[in-house]
């Protein structure tokens, strides 16, 4: 029964983490999937997202609103429109220009891209870690008083349901929308979609500003859960969803899920039953074995050969 | 751009070169490296406002045999690499002493470097016994080492008759130093370690580990690092629910950690060195710093205020500012300074240095444990 409570613990804790990790990661996909270029920036988009929310919700417990509800959503609200007007700016000025130039110049551009807007935000909020407030407090408990208690806290089932809300969302715009459609039909064939009518245009921003808003929730959440933010945090955080997203196999969104908790659920074993000291040895050895069995990742599909 | 590269870099090293020739005719440049950036970079701002006073009040009362003395300022992150890329560059502007640096992990490889060119080094923070260990001629410090605070955190937990111990640290040549410290102090005490473990500096993700100190049912943690982790740490481990007393080193005791782990930082016990601030004898320096609207109670200022000192006392003693002969003198010299009566051992360690444990509170105030 302990073992089991305890088993349960840490799979609750991997799975809290690895569903930020999923949502993180969607953002990598989206945009591998549409212009097969890996946006190095979208951690830190995801950081921004974090410190906005943080603004939000320092302002209006300054303007003396406190309540709940009203805060966590303005605070998304501003999080999101701010980091997808970045995850949009990014695209617009770093991205497009470079579009359809050598694989590397993409890259190269999205790497500086992250460098500037960490140094951006360092010189801006300072390079100091800044508290979040703990907004949702509290939690239920399991098992008896005098030996181990497994804890799910409200945070965590927040981070449960916010989670499942998004995904739901995005699966629901991807596949009913119409600019779901046009976006599934750019990433089949840029040129053809061009063809037809579709102002690719529109819709690589369009992936940029969903990615962007999903990494701003995420931002939020793990801000909250956590209890601090660094400019340096959506770095760390970057590079374990872009590793959730090849897992899973990148370009594919049901994929970017897997991935995110497959990821944050090994972690967090490899922690508890291992040291924590071997979690990220643990995370990329995984990472390798699959690649090496399945090149393309648990969900993605072999790219065929466009003629 | 019709300019060459080379015509460029020409001018630019010439008139660096011009620069540092003009400095170098009636001054003694002290180098102060230390984090002014970074996530330690609070401790840096205790560095360099104690040994910016001791410049100004060296100079004040006329300098060292008539010759002034410059503080030039280098940031080092607190990053390894950062500090060997800030002592080659110290050595290039012909800087011959040097306060700092703070962090154990970059004092280290910058020694090397000041040792091989002969640069004489006071480090006001860095508690790493290994920093004193290599045999250098030039390196001092002005703070005790990990091997006297791990004994007192050791001791002062095994007063407490805990029945499980828990040891965290983070991976570096500080947090881990000391952690192995208190784990050797308290296994020859005979108290039960349930776990020894590292994490990453850096990461915000505790859950695991904090599940598995509640499953070791650990009543004592001792954390080896610095704040930034300790206070997400204590955090997370209050809303979890874990019920253990904290205990880290003097890197965890400052009030950002407040700012992270708020009410959770009540009641967290940390080593320091005593409050030199608080000595009678020193009152007139606490007023000269308030007078700057500075604070100086932080672990860091007052050890920064003696290194710039102890130049200042070496050189004289030794009537010349070559390093050498400044090392020899503090070596053997007796020195009256504001942590107290200094006197040097051969491997550059201070012969006594106190630790005292703290109770510290969620207001960012701190109170002496007996």
């Amino acid at each position: 029964m302990q073992d089991l409570l305890y088993f349960s613990q840490q799979l609750i804790n991997g799975l809290t983490i690895g569903s930020t990790y999923a949502l993180i990661a969607i953002g990598y996909t989206m945009v591998y999937g549409i212009i097969g270029m890996i946006n190095f920036a979208h951690g830190e988009i995801y950081m921004i997202g974090a410190y906005t929310a943080l603004i939000a919700i320092t302002g209006l417990a300054t303007l003396g609103i406190t309540w709940l509800p009203l805060v966590l959503i303005v605070a998304l609200i501003c999080a999101m429109i701010v980091a997808s007007s970045m995850g949009w700016a990014v695209e617009r000025v770093a991205y497009r220009p470079v579009r359809g130039k050598h694989r590397l110049i993409p890259l190269i551009s999205a790497i500086g891209m992250s460098i500037f807007l960490q140094n951006y935000v360092h010189l801006a909020q300072g390079s100091r870690n800044i508290g979040f407030p703990a907004l949702i407090q509290g939690g239920f408990l399991f098992g008896s008083p005098d030996t181990f208690q497994m804890s799910l806290s409200y945070m965590q089932i927040t981070i449960f349901i916010t989670t499942l809300i998004c995904m739901s969302a995005l699966t629901l715009f991807i596949s009913r929308s119409r600019i779901g459609r046009a976006c599934r039909a750019v990433s089949q064939d840029l040129g053809m979609a061009n063809l037809l009518g579709i102002d690719t245009n529109r819709i690589i921003s369009a992936t940029f500003v969903i990615g962007a808003a999903l990494a701003a929730v995420a931002g939020l959440l793990l801000g909250m859960y956590y209890g601090s933010i660094d400019p340096l945090f959506g770095f760390i955080a970057g590079l374990k969803a872009f590793t959730a997203a090849v897992l899973g196999g990148i370009g594919s969104i049901p994929g970017a899920m897997l991935g995110g908790l497959i990821l944050g659920v090994a972690e967090s074993l490899t922690s508890g039953y291992l040291s924590g000291e071997y979690k990220d040895v643990v995370s990329f050895s995984l990472l390798i074995l699959i690649l090496l069995f399945k090149p393309t990742g648990l969900l993605g599909k072999p790219e065929v050969e466009k003629i | 751009m019709t300019i060459s590269v080379k015509k460029l870099a020409t001018a630019v090293s010439a008139s660096i070169a011009l620069m540092a020739a003009g400095q170098a005719a009636a001054e003694i440049q002290i180098g102060i490296a230390g984090p002014m950036t970074g996530p330690v970079a609070q401790y840096g701002d205790m560095q360099f406002s104690g040994a910016r006073m001791a410049i100004e009040q060296i100079n004040a009362n006329g300098g060292v045999m008539g010759e002034k003395l410059v503080g030039v300022e280098y940031d080092d992150v607190c990053d390894p690499k950062q500090a060997v890329t800030v002592a080659n560059s110290l050595v290039n502007d012909g800087v011959r002493f040097v306060v700092g640096h703070l962090c154990s992990s970059s004092t280290q490889p910058a020694s090397d470097i000041y040792e091989d060119e002969g640069v004489l080094m006071i480090t006001p923070a860095s508690t790493n016994p290994e920093i004193t260990e290599r045999g250098y001629e030039l390196v001092f410090r002005t703070i005790g080492l990990d091997s006297m605070q791990g004994p007192v955190a050791g001791n002062y937990i095994a007063s407490q008759n805990p029945k499980r111990v828990a040891i965290v640290h983070d991976k570096q040549q500080y947090g881990e130093g000391i952690a192995t410290a208190v784990r050797d102090t308290l296994q020859a005490k005979g108290v039960e370690i349930a776990m020894f473990e590292g994490i990453t500096a850096g990461d915000k993700d505790f859950s695991s580990l904090i599940t598995k100190l509640k499953q070791a049912d650990v009543d004592y943690v001792y954390y080896g690092g610095y704040h930034p982790e300790l206070g997400l740490i204590l955090r997370q481990a209050r809303q979890a629910d874990l019920d253990a007393k904290f205990m880290g080193p003097e890197g965890v005791g400052n009030k950002d950690i407040n700012t992270i782990a708020g009410e959770a930082a009540e009641g967290l016990l940390v080593t320091l060195p005593p409050s030199f601030d608080e000595k009678a004898e020193n009152q007139e320096l606490v007023k000269a710093f308030q007078a700057k609207g500075e604070d100086p109670s932080g672990p860091f200022v007052l050890t920064s205020y003696t290194a710039v000192q102890l130049i200042a006392d070496g050189i004289k003693q030794a009537g010349s500012s070559d390093p050498y002969e400044v090392a020899k003198a503090l070596h053997s010299g007796t020195f009256q300074t504001p942590i107290g009566t200094v006197q040097y051992d051969e491997k550059g360690d201070m012969k006594s240095f106190e630790f005292v444990v703290y109770e510290w509170h969620s207001d960012g105030s701190k109170t002496p444990v007996n």
